[in-house]
């Protein structure tokens, strides 16, 4: 066996050129590909941070009915247990609760639909990060009775200025149809213009009066230590209590968690199509260098040496050499995904366009464990099955018929 | 007992198309120690004839019998195994493990035959020295004259302890003088360690060396003619 090593080693640097490029090839498409999947992954993993840090949070409680139907009247029932119990579980960083409302907003210009969110600002602020998104004015702490956020294309759209005056329309949990003036207290260019030009924001307490004679919120979002899991908590919450639904962002927010989903497609299909080149190069660089050594071979099975040993020599000489590559480029990768998970990339000449979506310029690549394995996994195979091809066409070689190979 | 016995061997390539008969009923026996060489024209199957002995090629029919065994019929896996274990070759070219020195490719064979480290380190040494290639053993092929390299293949084939040593024109790609010192350790390897070698060449000088030669024909085998000369010029 040890001999067998020898050979196939030795064999390897017979033609150091040939095998230097493959060596070359396997590193740096390995590197190049693990590095690509690492960056798509921490563009996924920052929109996914980005949407659940700004408004969505890691778990949500609603009524059963009320994501369905949004109707005033399905607000979550005893609401003061579950903050006793969030504020007393080791797994919940913050949460915030939310009172809202359907309803038109109304300027001197024009009317909108809108969605009218009550938030309580302290909270909203442990909980979320949405108050980066200000970009005028201040989070509805202001002296000014009934302040109000827009997004900045909403205010545009109604050409708004800080201090207007807007009137809300809803309709309150008995059905009544409500309208009140609020002052504006300033702006928000949140990721998407869409949410900008639907979504208002207002205290809690200034709107839960307007639609009931009584304390409640329609939603409650709660964030997470980084270690907790989700679904675990939103679990607990729905047998803790009745008449509430909790749950996880990836059940809240479909599109977030396809994203999550396509990365992991898409390292699958960098990797196997990074594989099947390796495959090609490892194959046509084996049987290349099989084809020179026929008569070698031949005459080792004249003398005696057995079809197993044969096939081991050959599967061991190319699997030395791609192993050995894509392990080396994988190190490489893993350092240079170290590297830029702390620095991070940056996108910078993009950023006008990405900005828009809102994605940060700054990409910061990622890669798990379990991505790790993966991958190794998948070159694992892809290295034994192209090195078994060569291997197999070594035993089937005649002793005599290679002789006569000139 | 005959250490290699063939009975009515006869080989036909190509039955299907243009059959070639390389090789008619031949009936031949070699007995320990012999020093013989089989010669004949070209195409007259000489090599053929030495690869049915060697096992490394079935005749259409008859059989091959070595050291009391039949080898005819074995699995091909069995017989890799059978010419490991019995059998030592020395080819015209293309002997050699090119990434090898001279000592491992001596060596290789005594590994696949699992013996022991030590002593196959001193076989491997003791047969170098023996082709006179004692301060060469830790050459590579390409850095061997051909006489050189086969001087190896010979110690290499005298390392598995065969009983037998095949040799298919093992001096053609060589010049004179290298062909007659491989010769001369050939002889030497006979007459002192009674090692049987049955060689081909198309050589005159090589054929006066040899004891006994047999001459083909067609594949069939003309005459087979033993010389009791020989022995008398040492
Ligand atoms: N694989 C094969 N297929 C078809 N015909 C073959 C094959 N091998 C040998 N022959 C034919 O069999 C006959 C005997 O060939 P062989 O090689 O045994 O001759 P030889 O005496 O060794 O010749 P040489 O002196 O040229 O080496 C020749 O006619 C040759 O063309
Ligand atoms: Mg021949």
């Amino acid at each position: 066996m040890k001999t067998i090593l020898i050979i196939a080693w030795r064999n390897i640097w017979r033609h150091p050129a040939r095998s230097g490029v493959l060596l070359a090839a396997v590193i740096a498409g390995l590197w190049a590909g693990v590095v690509t999947v690492g960056t798509m992954n921490g563009l996924l993993q920052q929109r996914v941070d980005y949407v659940i840090d700004s408004e969505l949070a890691h778990v949500q409680i609603h009524h059963p009915e009320f994501l369905a139907e949004r109707r005033p009247g399905d607000y979550i029932p005893g609401h003061q247990q579950i903050f006793d119990w969030l504020g007393n579980d080791d797994r919940v960083k913050a949460f915030s609760p939310r009172t809202m409302a359907d309803g038109m907003i109304q300027s001197p210009l024009k009317t909108s639909g809108v969605r009218i969110r009550g938030i309580d600002v302290p909270m909203e602020t442990q909980t979320t990060t949405f108050h980066n998104h200000l970009t005028e004015g201040d989070y509805l702490n202001a002296g000014t009775r009934n302040p109000i956020l827009l997004g900045k294309a909403l205010a545009d759209d109604h050409k708004m200025e800080i201090g207007d005056r807007v009137v809300l329309f809803f309709e309150d949990t008995s059905g009544e149809l409500t309208s009140v003036a609020f002052n504006i207290a300033g702006f928000f260019n949140s990721a998407s213009t869409d949410y900008d030009q639907r979504n208002v924001l207002v205290r809690s307490s200034d709107l839960m009066p307007l639609l009931a004679g009584y304390t409640h919120y329609h939603e409650i979002a709660i964030s997470l230590h980084g270690d907790a899991n989700p679904a675990q908590v939103a679990a607990d919450l729905n047998a803790a209590f009745q008449g509430i639904e909790a749950e996880t962002w990836r059940e809240l927010s479909p599109e977030l968690n396809t994203l999550v989903e396509l990365g992991g497609v898409m390292l699958y299909i960098v990797t196997i199509v990074i594989m099947l080149a390796l495959a090609f190069g490892i194959l046509n660089t084996m049987l290349m260098a099989l084809f020179e050594r026929m008569r070698e071979i031949g005459m080792l099975m004249s003398i005696g040496m057995s079809r197993s040993r044969v096939f081991m020599m050959i599967l061991i000489e190319s699997i030395i050499l791609t192993l050995g590559g894509a392990l080396a480029g994988m190190l490489l990768a893993w350092g240079s995904i170290y590297h830029l998970s702390g620095s991070g990339v940056n996108f910078g000449m993009f950023a006008d366009g990405i900005a828009e979506l809102g994605w940060d310029h700054m990409i910061y690549p990622v890669l798990s464990m379990p991505e790790y394995i993966t991958i190794l996994g998948l070159v694992v195979f892809v290295t034994m099955i192209s090195s078994l091809y060569p291997a197999i066409k070594a035993i089937r070689i005649n002793p005599l018929e290679a002789a006569k190979q000139v | 007992m005959s250490i290699v016995k063939t009975e009515n061997l006869s080989k036909v390539y190509n039955p299907d198309t243009v059959p070639v008969h390389a090789l008619k009923d031949v009936t031949l026996s070699f007995e320990q120690g012999e020093f013989t060489s089989v010669v004949g024209p070209s195409g007259s199957g000489k090599t053929t004839l030495l690869n049915m002995i060697g096992g490394l090629d079935k005749p259409t029919s008859g059989s091959v019998e070595i050291d009391g065994f039949v080898i005819t019929g074995l699995k091909d896996s069995k017989l890799i195994d059978f010419r490991l274990n019995n059998i030592g070759f020395v080819f015209q070219h293309y002997n050699l493990i090119p990434v090898f020195t001279a000592f491992e490719n001596v060596s290789f064979i005594m590994l696949l035959q699992k013996r022991d480290k030590k002593e196959l380190k001193q076989r491997a040494e003791e047969l170098l020295k023996a082709v006179g290639l004692g301060d060469r053993m830790d050459a590579i092929p390409s850095k061997m004259s051909g006489g050189q390299q086969q001087r190896v293949a010979v110690a290499r084939a005298l390392a598995s302890e065969p009983k037998f040593i095949l040799a298919d024109e093992p001096t053609a790609n060589l010049d004179s003088e290298a062909a007659m010192n491989l010769l001369d350790i050939m002889e030497v390897m006979n007459r002192d360690k009674n090692i049987t070698f049955i060689f081909s060449t198309h050589d005159q000088r090589v054929i006066d060396r040899a004891r006994r030669v047999i001459t083909m024909v067609d594949g069939a085998i003309y005459s087979d003619e033993v010389k009791e000369v020989a022995l008398v010029n040492n």
